[in-house]
């Protein structure tokens, strides 16, 4: 059911719907990416720091969600 | 020294209420609007990053047909998926007038959309919390 705040939404054209079809890398990496660049915003102050945060964040999560997947692998099948 | 701190107190609390009351209402925009918590405390960069992230992770996550969960749910697990959703605040409806075509989770693709969705309700969530504490006065 719509809502009519949807409705309205979809009335005025302002949000267009998109049908997104993306691997399960990708979708890892703008995941990591967006959160990353969130924290480092809501964490530090300091501009060197942001991106030092981020980058390690980033990292982190990459490498996290890459090697979560392949210790998963054995039980894949 | 007795009479000093009678004659300060009163003067502290009215300041104190005053702003506890500024605070709940910085949170409470803040998670209706993502990032206006954080513009009404003049923070701009994080109210623009707020915004942004939420935003894209609220279309990405609608555009791969994500589970936007409803106060109908049919176990604990909808139900917390509805408060985690909920988070996202006026964005809620933005994802249910983005998903036309009604979630589809039977493919990896929905799947990573309902956590898309959660986690931009959840990331709200603690942005508000964020805005609300810095406008305590607490450092942020």
């Amino acid at each position: 059911m719509t809502s009519p705040a949807s409705a309205m939404f979809a009335a005025l054209g302002l949000i267009a719907p998109i049908a997104v079809k993306l691997t399960h890398l990708q979708a890892l990496v703008i995941f990591a990416l967006v959160i990353s660049v969130a924290f480092g915003f809501l964490g530090r102050r300091q501009p060197k720091e942001r991106v030092k945060y981020i980058l390690w964040t980033l990292l982190l999560f990459l490498l996290v969600g890459v090697g979560i997947g392949w210790a998963m692998y054995p039980f894949s099948r | 020294m007795a009479e000093e701190t009678t004659v300060q107190e009163p003067l502290s609390r009215p300041n104190d209420t005053k702003r506890e009351m500024l605070a709940l209402v910085v949170g409470a925009a803040g998670w209706l609007v993502p990032g206006l918590g954080h513009a009404l405390l003049k923070m701009w960069g994080r109210a623009l990053i707020c915004f942004l992230t939420v935003g894209v992770l609220v279309w990405v996550g609608a555009g791969m047909r994500g589970n936007l969960f409803t106060s109908r749910g049919n176990d604990a697990f909808d139900s917390l998926g509805y408060i985690a959703d909920l988070g996202t605040g006026g964005f809620y409806w933005v994802a249910k007038s983005l998903e036309t075509n009604g979630p589809d989770v039977s493919r990896a693709d929905g799947d990573y959309g309902t956590r898309f969705l959660a986690t931009a309700g959840v990331f709200n969530l603690l942005a508000a919390l964020h805005a609300y504490e810095a406008a305590r006065g607490r450092k942020a």
